[in-house]
Order: C-alpha cells, then sequence, then structure tokens
C-alpha cells in the first residue's frame, strides 16, 4: 500500500489533468487511476483544487531530488502551459514552480528549448507582486550565454530599470542584480536612452 | 506608489500576512498540519525572521535566545515602527545562515511564547543587494551540487539503499561529520524535545519547508542541525523517505521497518491504518493472554499515555521526568498484575498494547 515519490507526483498530475477543463490529448494520456483522485476532488470546486495541486507540484520543485520525476511526469510543460493561463494564482504557482527548478542544467536547456523565455517575460507585467519576482528570479537563473540575447532583450533591461527603481526593495534588489550582473553597460544606457522618450511603461505590481 | 510604500523594510508586506489554511485539500494531499495554498521560491526566503506576536514583556532576551537554539543570530532589533496588535511587539532576527533561518521559523512559527502565539516568516524586504545576490548564489550552488550527488546517488542506489544512505551522509556531504553526533547529545532541550514534531514535517504536501529538512542541508556550520541530520539514517539527499512518522516521539521505532525500501513514502491514512492494524494485532495477544516476550499481559481499558510535556528548559524536563518516573514507580506497585520495565515500552512495540488498570 505504499505510495512512492513518483507515484504521489504522477498522482498529482493526474488530478491537475482530471480538473483540467480544456485537456488536450498529452494531457488525456497521461490520466491513470483517474477515478480514486476524483472522486475526492468532486467535493470542491475544480479551480480550487487545480490551483492546490500546481501549488503543491511548484513546491515539490523546490527539491532537486524531485527534478527527475518531475520531468518524467513533463510537469515542466505543465509549469509553462499555466502560464498564460487568465487566473492569476495559477500564473504565480506555475512561475514560482519554474523558478524553482529551472538552475538545474537539464530543466534549463529543456525551458529554453521549450521556448519558455517569452511567456516568462511576459509575466513581468503582471499585476502579482509574486509573480514578477519569480519571473526576474527566473530570467536570472535562465541566462546562459546562448540564451543572454533572448533574457536580456531590450525591453527586458528597460523593464529592470524602472523595477530597480522601485520602492519594493525584493523587486529593486532583484533587479539590480539583473541589472549589474547579467546586462552589460552598454545595454543598460541604451535601455536608459530608450526609457527616456517613453514616460508610461508597464505599470508596477500591486502590492 | 502602491507597490513601492508597502514593499520597503519596515513596512508591512503582503507577504508577511498570515493566509488562511487550506480546508479544501483532498484527503491525500493533506498533511499533518493545516497549510495555505503557497508556493515557496528562494526569493521569498530569507536570513532575516520578522517575528509578530511577541508579548510586550520585555522578553527579548529570552525570544532571542529561543532563536539562538536554532543558529548564530547576526542581528536583532525591536521593530518599533512595524504595525502590532496591541501589547504585542515586533521583531527582526537575522540568523548568519539561511539554514538555520529555514530551521527557526519552522520550529517557532505557531509557537507558543509567554502565553503568546508567534507568527514568523521571513522578511526578505531587508536584504541589501549583495545579500540577495549571495542568497541566489548559493542556491545556484546548491542546486548544481545536489544535482551532481544525485547522479552519484542513482548509481549506488543499485547496492541497496540504506548503505547508501549512511554513505552519503558520511562521505559525500561534507556537513554531516561525526562530531555533529556528538552535538545531538547536548542539545539543547528545545531542540530535542521537537524531534518528535520535525518528523511530522516531513509529509508530502510538497512544501519546501519539509523538505528542507531532509535535503536541503547544505549548512556545513549548523552542527545541532546536521546532528539532526545524521542521525536520521532513512535520510538520504536525493530520496524523501516522505513517510509518515506518528507523532509522538516514542513511536519513531514502530516505523522504522516501514522503511525497507527506503524511496516509499506512505500517506498518512495508510499509516494510519497500520497502526491500528499493529494495536489490533497486539490487543490480540492480550485477549488471548499470551505475549510473546513473556511479559504479563493486563487486559482493561488503555488509560492515555501521560503527554511528554515540553518544559523548553532542560532542567525542568529531568525534572519532570523525575516526576513522572516516579509516578509510574507507585502506579506499578499498587496494580499487582503489572509489572512495568519503563524501558521495555519504547524497546518492543508490541508491549505498548498492553492495557492497563
Amino acid at each position: 500500500m505504499e505510495l512512492g515519490r513518483l507515484e504521489y507526483l504522477q498522482a498529482l498530475v493526474t488530478e491537475f489533468q482530471v480538473t483540467d477543463s480544456t485537456g488536450n490529448k498529452r494531457r488525456c494520456s497521461l490520466s491513470l487511476s483517474v477515478s480514486s483522485v476524483s472522486s475526492h476532488t468532486r467535493r470542491f470546486s475544480f479551480a480550487e483544487a487545480k490551483e492546490q495541486v500546481l501549488a503543491n507540484l511548484a513546491n515539490f520543485a523546490y527539491d532537486p531530488s524531485n527534478y527527475e520525476y518531475l520531468r518524467q511526469l513533463q510537469v515542466l510543460d505543465l509549469f509553462l502551459d499555466m502560464l498564460t493561463e487568465d487566473n492569476e494564482a495559477l500564473v504565480e504557482f506555475a512561475i514560482g514552480g519554474l523558478c524553482n527548478l529551472c538552475l538545474d542544467k537539464i530543466n534549463k536547456e529543456y525551458i529554453l528549448e521549450a521556448n519558455g523565455v517569452e511567456p516568462i517575460i511576459n509575466c513581468l507585467s503582471s499585476s502579482n507582486e509574486e509573480t514578477v519576482v519569480s519571473a526576474v528570479t527566473t530570467l536570472m537563473f535562465l541566462t546562459t550565454p546562448q540564451s543572454r540575447a533572448q533574457t536580456t532583450a531590450l525591453p527586458v533591461v528597460e523593464c529592470m530599470l524602472r523595477f530597480s527603481l522601485s520602492a519594493n526593495t525584493r523587486l529593486s534588489n532583484l533587479a539590480s542584480i539583473f541589472l549589474q550582473d547579467y546586462c552589460s553597460p552598454p545595454q543598460v544606457e541604451e535601455a536608459r536612452n530608450l526609457s527616456k522618450h517613453t514616460a508610461v511603461g508597464i505599470p508596477l505590481p500591486k502590492d | 506608489m502602491a507597490a513601492g510604500s508597502s514593499g520597503g523594510p519596515g513596512a508591512p508586506c503582503r507577504h508577511h500576512a498570515q493566509l488562511g489554511a487550506c480546508e479544501s485539500r483532498a484527503k491525500y494531499r493533506e498533511g499533518w498540519r493545516p497549510r495555505a495554498v503557497k508556493v515557496y521560491t528562494i526569493n521569498l526566503e530569507s536570513r532575516y525572521l520578522l517575528i509578530q506576536g511577541v508579548p510586550a514583556l520585555g522578553v527579548m532576551k529570552e525570544l532571542v535566545e529561543q532563536f539562538a537554539l536554532y543558529g548564530a543570530i547576526e542581528e536583532y532589533h525591536a521593530l518599533d515602527e512595524y504595525p502590532a496588535e496591541q501589547f504585542t511587539e515586533v521583531y527582526l532576527i537575522k540568523f548568519k545562515k539561511l539554514q538555520c533561518a529555514r530551521v527557526a521559523k519552522k520550529k517557532m512559527d505557531e509557537r507558543s511564547f509567554f502565553g503568546s502565539l508567534l507568527h514568523v516568516c521571513y522578511a526578505p524586504e531587508f536584504e541589501t543587494v549583495q545579500e540577495t545576490r549571495e542568497k541566489l548564489q548559493d542556491r545556484r550552488k546548491y542546486i548544481a551540487k545536489a544535482t551532481n550527488q544525485r547522479d552519484c546517488f542513482v548509481l549506488k542506489k543499485v547496492e541497496g539503499p540504506k548503505k547508501t544512505a549512511s554513505k552519503n551522509s558520511e562521505h559525500d556531504c561534507p556537513w554531516s561529520t561525526s562530531g555533529s553526533h556528538v552535538a545531538l547529545d547536548s542539545d539543547p532541550a528545545g531542540f530535542t524535545s521537537s524531534h518528535g514534531v520535525s518528523h511530522n514535517t516531513v509529509y508530502p504536501s510538497g512544501n519546501p519547508n519539509q523538505s528542507l529538512l531532509t535535503s536541503q542541508h547544505y549548512d556545513n556550520s549548523c552542527a545541532e542541525i546536521s546532528g539532526y541530520f545524521g542521525q536520521n539514517t532513512s535520510l538520504t539527499p536525493s530520496v524523501h523517505p516522505g513517510g509518515h512518522l506518528p507523532p509522538a516521539p516514542l513511536m519513531q521505532h514502530r516505523t522504522v521497518p516501514a522503511y525497507n525500501g527506503i524511496d516509499r513514502f506512505m500517506p498518512r491514512t495508510t499509516h494510519l491504518q497500520e497502526r491500528k492494524r499493529k494495536r489490533e494485532e497486539g490487543n490480540k495477544f492480550s485477549f488471548i493472554g499470551t505475549s510473546e516476550d513473556n511479559t504479563e499481559v493486563v487486559i482493561g481499558p488503555q488509560l492515555p499515555e501521560i503527554p511528554k510535556v515540553d518544559m523548553d528548559d532542560e532542567s525542568l524536563n529531568t525534572s519532570a521526568t523525575l516526576i513522572r518516573n516516579k509516578l509510574k514507580e507507585v502506579a506499578d506497585s499498587v496494580s499487582t498484575t503489572s509489572v512495568e520495565k519503563p524501558e521495555s515500552s519504547s524497546a518492543k512495540p508490541l508491549v505498548k498494547q498492553r492495557r492497563r488498570i
């Protein structure tokens, strides 16, 4: 009756797919032992269950010992998929999960291959503080000599310049590190000149 | 400027607000303690801890002493400007190591302190740019190390998981030295007494805080903590025992056999069922009137065990234990049937099933 870590994560993923009304083919193929899991979930709203399971998976993504399993269960795709959801909580948990696992080399390469940078950059304009903070960190962690052009594109640097002036210390600290450690001085200079001309930018996240 | 004014140090942050515990989790995802739905990332963690709900009784010294049990404190002070409930104060404590702050937060959050419940949370907004940078670098280093380690673990796993566990803790992990085992013996009362509690936290809610204790121990200097790790043979960096140990420290020994497959974890419900089965098995013996180890069998309603109360102080604990033992002695001499050896209850699981009168 004992359940292994992989089986447990599988159950989470399965529950996530089951509660996913949009479920595409890939997701359906993952759905195993549906009946046992769904009987629990029916008692409360699917959306709620989905958030909980995603948060669960994102927290599992903090621990490197789970990476192999998470890859096996295609949780990275799941996180990337969720970045474009309307539900802010789902986006927050998904980018949190990516932030947790993207330092691993294999995961990093996978995310870059899957064109994950673009949706992550879009998270920078979220009104949710956690989402923005996770996105900034994720971009730093994803920066490699190859991906650098993408992760430190001009609009991103411009955005970081504004964040670095934020009174939100967490955000301004991260943005400063981004500018100092991941961008070249000419890059920052270019962005600075550009932002002089555009008075209105993306609004800062609400607190 | 809404984002600005509330995000700076000294001002209340949204991430400090305690979220309500989640009431609607599916059974298999339930943990031991009620938890809110929250994702922890490195951004939320910090060496800075904000402690709310400290009674305004001038107990800063006691507070800092409590927290110092979990590691060296670099800095601490009261936050006078921080909004606090009436008759309470807010303190900021900065640990030397993130790992110590993690453990301290876990152990001290929602703990009663001078009659008030503490709320402990990370306060990353007090970090300087440099401190945030170091925190991220440490995470980078840790992941690099852990993912390499996982690879060699997979190779070794073939030999036998038990072996690997001890190997890992003794050779591969620099933080688990034999010296740290000694540190555990002379442990402060608070740490030892929370032993059982810390086991509870290894449950599959996926909260990183739980996994920290088992795998995120990249802190060499926390001798107490690493001692705790080193001592627990079932912990490996790459595979969580994940199993649920019963809350009472006395019951630890019962779960050890469940770890024959080290990478399996047992959901809580299964574990409870298992316990029930064992108890019933034990009861069978008592009804038959024999027991395998020839100790006398007592039949009758079982009184609840005297709870192990943590007095928060080593000497108090010692005296409490003495009193408890004395009470036991007296009770035993009165009852004609039971001759209880205090040691036996912790040594053999079956003996515990005996009924007391």
